[in-house]
């Protein structure tokens, strides 16, 4: 009984396993160790020189600690450039984050980074989309 | 190169073979008359390039931030102050010295020159409506700032807000004037004056739009798959259009329908002005806009959500913004030399052959005269290199540059009449 007891309390306090994690409707997904990250921009696309944001849901892999903070940047691999906007990420409801101000100012590839901070260590994610 | 032979008569339709989206779009001219002429064979990329330069003009709009955008009174008494001489301290300087109509709103001068020279190279004022950002370094976000600025910059005007606004309250027309567009006699405050008569220029500023061009009706020829229209365009002009949009990538910052992304490069044109020192560029922009009161998230813009300074409100000041100036519209370019921030390149043939020629190993190089440990730290762009182009592509180059000119006549101020 005890154990029960135990095992219910570890549930309420541990965030939910990744298999648990619903994720956002119609985002796409990028995965690290400890975490699987969903995220769809707003407006879904995007268009060259026109700011946009980006909603989020990180979800820990099972015994991984609750993320305590998300950066959300820009980059063009092919021009070794970045964003001229720097990108503010704040927590909004349903365990969400809503990161603001982004632009992607030129047509082509830009890689999408993700930096989530959790038990003291940030996992680094990216994923690519092309702007025409 | 290859090109499409544009049929003369209907059995020479076999001829025509366009790729991609552009057989698409072109299909149905072969089995059409049309006049001698040719199109090259664009690919799907580079029509896709080609159409996001259109189509032109935009669509009317007013700046939320300004109450008297778009109304006809404010855009009388702007286009009144902006050939008023009274505005600056020696009543012989207007906004119009520099950006005179005829000139296409330029000076044709390497760099302006009011009371005194300064360091930047006067840009046209069309198309100022469409743009995110205002000076080459973009140390404003809206136009009315950027408009009151040149009045109160001592080499330009030399004005101050009392004497700017001591002007409007004391001459019955421009009174008039100022009633008529805001509704209420200039008050006491001269600061709130002075930015309701840089709403006033903007208002007339954002009236100030370019035409058609050749280039225009290509392009919307290619939109609409209408060939005769097509093959009016030069053919040296369509040659320069695609190094334009392909191997130039010239159209990654000149980008959309004004060919400007509205952002910031550097080029590798030198940075250390006449005066002495090294002109920053956008990073003292950057600084410059955050600390001005008159920028969009302060109490004098109109829009009360404050939407409209997004852009301010993220912007980062990075160390690559050290030596970076605005891209600039190309619209009019062929009008509107000397070019680059500081007037730096005399003619359209010498900017093409700066970008042909450019040494990768010169960018940033004001850096380490800024500090030398800030070099290392600042990513090296790997978008400019040299295009090495030959003479003639150049020639094609400059002639496809020439077809962004409207041609349309030098505007004139509109007759002085009395108020009310």
């Amino acid at each position: 009984m005890l154990r029960a007891i135990a095992l219910v309390l570890s549930l309420a306090v541990v965030p939910a396993a990744a298999q648990d994690c619903p994720g956002l409707d119609g985002a796409r997904k990028v995965e690290s160790e400890r975490y699987v990250l969903s995220y769809r921009t707003q407006p879904a696309k995007l268009a060259v020189g026109q700011h946009f944001s980006v909603e989020l849901m990180i979800c820990p892999r099972n015994g991984q600690p609750a993320p305590d903070g998300v950066h959300v940047d820009g980059f063009m691999p092919e021009h070794n450039h970045g964003m001229n906007y720097r990108a503010a990420t704040k927590p909004a409801e349903g365990g969400r984050y809503l990161a603001e101000g982004l632009m992607f100012h030129m047509s082509g590839k830009w890689d999408f980074i993700f930096e989530v901070r959790g038990g003291g260590k940030t996992d680094r994610m990216t994923h690519s989309v092309v702007l025409q | 190169m290859s090109l499409v032979r544009l049929p003369f008569t209907t059995h020479h339709s076999r001829l025509v073979l366009i790729a991609g989206a552009a057989l698409a779009l072109l299909a149905p001219w072969g089995v059409a008359q049309s006049p001698t002429g040719f199109v090259l064979d664009f690919s799907e990329a580079e029509l896709r390039m080609i159409l996001q330069h259109g189509p032109w003009p935009p669509p009317p709009a007013t700046d939320p931030s300004n109450r008297v955008s778009g109304r006809p009174d404010a855009i009388a008494l702007g286009e009144r102050l902006f050939f008023e001489p009274r505005l600056s301290t020696s009543n012989t300087v207007s906004c119009a010295t520099c950006h005179d109509p005829e000139k296409n709103w330029t000076d044709g001068r390497k760099v302006a020159a009011g009371l005194a020279e300064v360091d930047r190279n006067t840009p046209t004022l069309l198309n100022a409506r469409t743009q995110r950002w205002f000076g080459w370094d973009g140390s404003n976000d809206n136009l009315w700032s950027q408009s009151t600025r040149p009045l109160l910059d001592p080499r330009e005007m030399g004005a101050n807000e009392r004497h700017v606004a001591r002007l409007v309250r004391q001459d019955a027309e421009l009174a008039c004037r100022y009633e008529k567009a805001f509704g209420a006699r200039p008050s006491d405050d001269d600061e709130a004056v002075l930015v309701d008569v840089g709403k006033a220029l903007a208002a007339f500023q954002e009236t100030l739009v370019s035409g058609r061009t050749p280039f225009d009706a290509f392009r919307d020829a290619l939109a609409k798959g209408d060939r005769e229209a097509a093959t009016r365009y030069p053919m040296d002009a369509q040659r320069g259009l695609r190094i334009f949009v392909g191997q130039g990538n010239c159209s990654l910052c000149h980008f959309g329908p004004n060919f400007t992304n509205g952002e910031f490069h550097e080029v590798g044109i030198p940075v250390f002005k006449k005066t002495g020192g090294v002109d920053w560029g956008r990073y003292e922009g950057i600084k410059k806009l955050r600390a001005s009161r008159f920028n969009l998230l302060g109490k004098y813009n109109d829009d009360a959500a404050r939407a409209p300074g997004t852009s301010t409100r993220y912007v980062a000041l990075q160390p690559q913004t050290f030596e970076q100036f605005k891209v600039p519209t190309l619209r009019n370019v062929a009008l509107t030399a000397p070019y680059m921030h500081n007037g730096h390149l005399a003619t359209l043939p010498d900017v093409v052959r700066h970008y042909s020629t450019i040494d990768p190993t010169l960018l940033h190089v004001a850096h380490v005269y800024f500090d030398p440990l800030v070099a290392d730290a600042v990513p090296t762009d790997t978008l400019l290199k040299p295009l090495k182009l030959t003479p003639l592509q150049i020639s094609y180059m400059v002639a496809f540059l020439e077809t962004l000119t409207d041609g349309n006549p030098p505007r004139k101020p509109a007759p002085a009449a009395a108020c009310p």
